[in-house]
């Protein structure tokens, strides 16, 4: 991962970038001076370019359909352009509201409940003495992570199927109450949440604790001499020794903001929670697959990759101007 | 200089890549010479694809006279396989195509595949036999491709016949009836141990007019089937008032907990399972499904598997009117494209072969396999051979009926049914769907695709499905579930009702 620290800038933002850019004809003539220096190294970049051409920026091209009356038969070359009627479509559409609310709405609720999880168990982890426990524990929280999306929601169907699945019984039990899980549209995003941690809560500590690993020991003993307790040491060291990590990760998530997922999305929704489980990902399977608007659906995919962009470009702005980390 | 040709090269591989991708979608091989091989693509809804160097595979090559080279498509991602080879260079001959999808309305009208309106008369074998599937069928009048024949009365009400009659009740004839049974299946301990039991089985169905259970109900209930004609002009079924009393009554039968619980989640996949358990008495589907649970009851209990399965076919209204639910009497179609078969001396190649293998004796090669192989006839039934040889012929068949089409009428044999619980449930079939078919309600906008449903249809059909769910679940009461449906109106619908007015009106 590439990540960089810069110091502090002196001056406002937005003028230091400025003058770094160097002249053009003084950057071509040291590219060729590199170049002649040390062929083999740059041809052995060239793999790597020729995935990211073929594989990466090829397929770009596709995002054209998106403004055609795309017609697989037609081809992208003879299927007839229609300009931004895709986008006009979606954006005064009936559907468009409610799946944007929906999706800001699960994507704010991983931001806050799901990202920080990982961090929290991290830093708890980073606290048992026991080496053995601390292992047992690590491997065993990244069992679920393994396990796919099908299987999650086969296992979240029968422990909460109304009547018969053990936790719903339970809960009902005590409660007193006859909640459908599955199908009460006010439980679909406690379970999504639910199914998110216990997926993913593990799997997600393993970057943290190879931060964590990485913080000087000196800093601990220094601390402790200086009369520090453990509470203060996580405080005053650990905390901010792992906060680089915490922004990268933090601005990633940001990118992938309006990623919902598709599958764990899907196999939960039905008819009666769907007004809250609609979201872009899964009405682009929907529009596109099963209702064969495959401009339309790419319309979608692109506008939320758009908004993707903005997102992790914001994002890192403002974590280079407030935490002097940053991801490029 | 070496350098800066490596570059060159990448910068014309980058290139090249992005030259293939914009060829990905041209429009297909093929020329103009004569075909020398047929390739067709089917799904394949057994577990294996039958081995192209197999017995039926070569008898039917021989058959027709031309080497065939299909390429089988599990049915689960068929569709998207469709959509890809259509978009590839490799398109084939024959496109088994499984119904009026937006990709395949949409490509056909716009001239991806033969029109056949006119042609097919000249072809025997492939002139239908019932007009009005035909005319359903067809996108707006017009043919672009062979409808593949099925039953139009399958509509059926499978009930656990040892549980009917410990609770002493006979088979339902009219709904009321059936409401009295799912409560007796719920009540009265009709498995006889004291376990907890219900009546009705609801799986989750998806979409709406695709003779799901909810849809069976309704039209027994005098609901139209989809589209209601009324005086010429075209109005939604669900829009009539029959449609919130028909789900009302379900309502009530949901309300009263003579239902599964879980029938908004159940996957419809695990439908037979708390039938076979004793969990539930009741399913509302197709006649197949009775055969089904029939042979899955035979497997526990094989002497007395004849006594735990009865069919009845649709059920009258409360008032003793019969309505019934017809099938549209086709599956999909065998549509060919026009970038693989590009002249007509192709296009009559290719129909000649569809032709020969809709003859009898094509059929019976496509439905039965071959005769001293694996069937032999016996009363005008075919009866299975059993033997290694004559097993593998048998699993090829059931993959080769699905490129098989009988517009023409079924000229195969229908199988010898195994036991006389079998041969006594199939006969109890045959006559009911015979007598149902005199009270079948058809639906009068069959044959007409508006533009504005193949755009939105998905989105339109969800509002009624999930209206209808919430209604009965009671999430919505009478005047919210008005509301659903009004929505379904504005978010498009109203088009929907246009478009197809302006087509029946100009058709009909």
């Amino acid at each position: 991962m590439a990540m960089t620290t810069t110091p502090a800038p002196d001056v406002p933002v937005g003028l230091d970038e400025a003058p770094v850019v160097p002249p053009k004809p003084a950057r071509r003539k040291s590219l060729m001076k590199r170049l002649r220096r040390a062929p083999v190294l740059y041809l052995m970049l060239l793999p790597g370019l020729a995935y990211f051409a073929i594989f990466k920026y090829a397929p770009m091209y596709g995002i054209t359909i998106a403004f055609q009356n795309y017609l697989p038969f037609l081809g992208m070359g003879g299927s007839p352009w229609v300009g931004f009627d895709h986008f006009v479509r979606l954006f005064s559409g009936p559907d468009f509201g409610r799946l944007l609310s929906n999706t800001l709405i699960l994507a704010f609720l991983n931001i806050v409940i799901a990202f920080p999880a990982p961090i929290i168990v991290a830093l708890m982890l980073n606290e048992l003495r026991k080496q053995m426990l601390k292992k047992f524990i690590q491997t065993a929280i990244y069992i679920p992570h393994f396990l796919s999306w099908a299987i999650v929601s086969g296992l979240t169907y029968l422990l909460f199927a109304l009547d018969i699945g053990p936790i719903t019984v339970l809960f009902n039990d005590v409660f007193g109450t006859r909640v459908n899980f599955l199908a009460d549209p006010d439980w679909f995003r406690p379970l999504i949440m639910a199914q998110t941690l216990w997926k993913g809560t593990g799997w997600g500590t393993i970057i943290y604790l190879a931060a964590l690993a990485g913080v000087d020991k000196n800093l601990y003993e220094a601390a402790n001499l200086d009369g520090a307790g453990r509470f203060q040491q996580m405080r005053h060291v650990t905390i901010p020794a792992i906060t680089p990590t915490v922004v990268i990760m933090l601005i990633l998530n940001i990118g992938n903001f309006l990623d919902t997922g598709f599958e764990q999305i899907y196999m939960l929704t039905n008819s009666l929670n769907r007004e809250v489980a609609d979201v872009f990902d899964t009405y682009v399977y929907f529009m596109g697959i099963t209702n064969g608007a495959y401009s339309y659906s790419t319309a979608i995919g692109l506008f939320k990759s758009v908004v993707g962009l903005i997102l992790i470009l914001g994002a890192n702005w403002l974590a280079k101007r407030f935490t002097q980390s940053s991801l490029f | 200089m070496f350098s800066r040709r490596t570059l060159l090269a990448g910068t014309a591989l980058g290139a090249g890549a992005l030259g293939l991708t914009a060829c990905g979608g041209g429009s297909g091989s093929g020329s103009g010479e004569p075909l020398t091989a047929l390739k067709i693509m089917a799904p394949l809804l057994s577990e294996t694809a039958p081995d192209p160097e197999g017995q039926l595979h070569k008898a039917i090559e021989e058959f027709v006279g031309m080497p065939l080279e299909i390429t089988w498509v599990p049915n689960s991602s068929y569709g998207d396989r469709v959509t890809v080879t259509m978009a590839s260079d490799n398109i084939p001959h024959i496109m088994v195509q499984t119904g009026k999808s937006a990709e395949f309305v949409q490509t056909a009208t716009a001239g991806g595949y033969w029109d056949l309106t006119d042609i097919l008369p000249e072809y025997p074998n492939l002139t239908p036999e019932n007009p009005d599937v035909a005319h359903g069928a067809s996108i707006n009048g017009k043919t672009y491709g062979v409808f593949r024949l099925r039953d139009a009365m399958r509509a059926s009400v499978i009930l656990r016949k040892d549980w009917l009659a410990k609770v002493g009740l006979d088979e339902p004839v009219t709904t009321t009836d059936l409401e009295e049974i799912a409560r007796a299946f719920t009540e009265e301990d009709p498995a006889g141990d004291g376990s907890a039991t219900y009546g009705l089985i609801l799986p989750a169905w998806g979409g709406y007019g695709n003779n799901g259970p909810y849809d069976l109900w309704e039209t027994w209930h005098g609901t139209a089937n989809v589209w209601k004609d009324e005086g010429g002009t075209l109005s939604p079924a669900f829009l009539a008032p029959e449609f919130i009393e028909a789900n009302t009554s379900m309502k009530a039968i949901i309300d009263a907990g003579h239902t599964n619980a879980d029938y908004a989640t159940m996957d419809a996949a695990t439908w037979n399972d708390p039938f076979v358990k004793g969990q539930g008495g009741i399913i509302a589907d197709v006649s197949s499904r009775g055969k089904q649970l029939l042979s899955l009851f035979q497997e526990a209990d094989p002497e007395g598997y004849g006594d735990k399965v009865t069919m009845v076919g649709n059920l009258k209204s409360p008032d003793g009117t019969l309505w019934s639910l017809p099938t549209p009497g086709y599956a999909g179609y065998l549509a060919i494209p026009k970038s693989s078969v590009q002249t007509e001396e192709q296009l009559a190649t290719v129909l000649g072969v569809m032709d020969k293998l809709s003859s009898e004796e094509g059929q019976r090669l496509l439905n039965n396999g071959i005769e001293g192989v694996n069937y032999e006839v016996e009363d005008g039934m075919s009866v299975p051979i059993e033997s290694e040889e004559g097993s593998l012929v048998s699993s090829d068949v059931s993959a080769f009926a699905q490129i098989g089409t009988q517009s023409n009428g079924y000229l195969g044999l229908s199988s010898k049914p195994a036991g006389e619980a079998e041969a006594a449930m199939e006969e109890k079939r045959q006559a009911t769907a015979d007598s149902d078919l005199e009270s079948a309600v058809f639906n009068p906008g069959a044959a007409y695709v508006s533009d504005a449903y193949t755009q939105n249809g998905a989105i339109l059909d969800q509002i009624v499905v999930d209206a209808r769910l919430k209604y009965l679940a009671g999430q919505l009461d009478e005047a919210g579930l008005q509301a659903e449906l009004q929505r379904w109106t504005d978010s498009g619908g109203q088009q929907v009702i246009d478009e197809m007015n302006e087509l029946y009106q100009a058709g009909a």
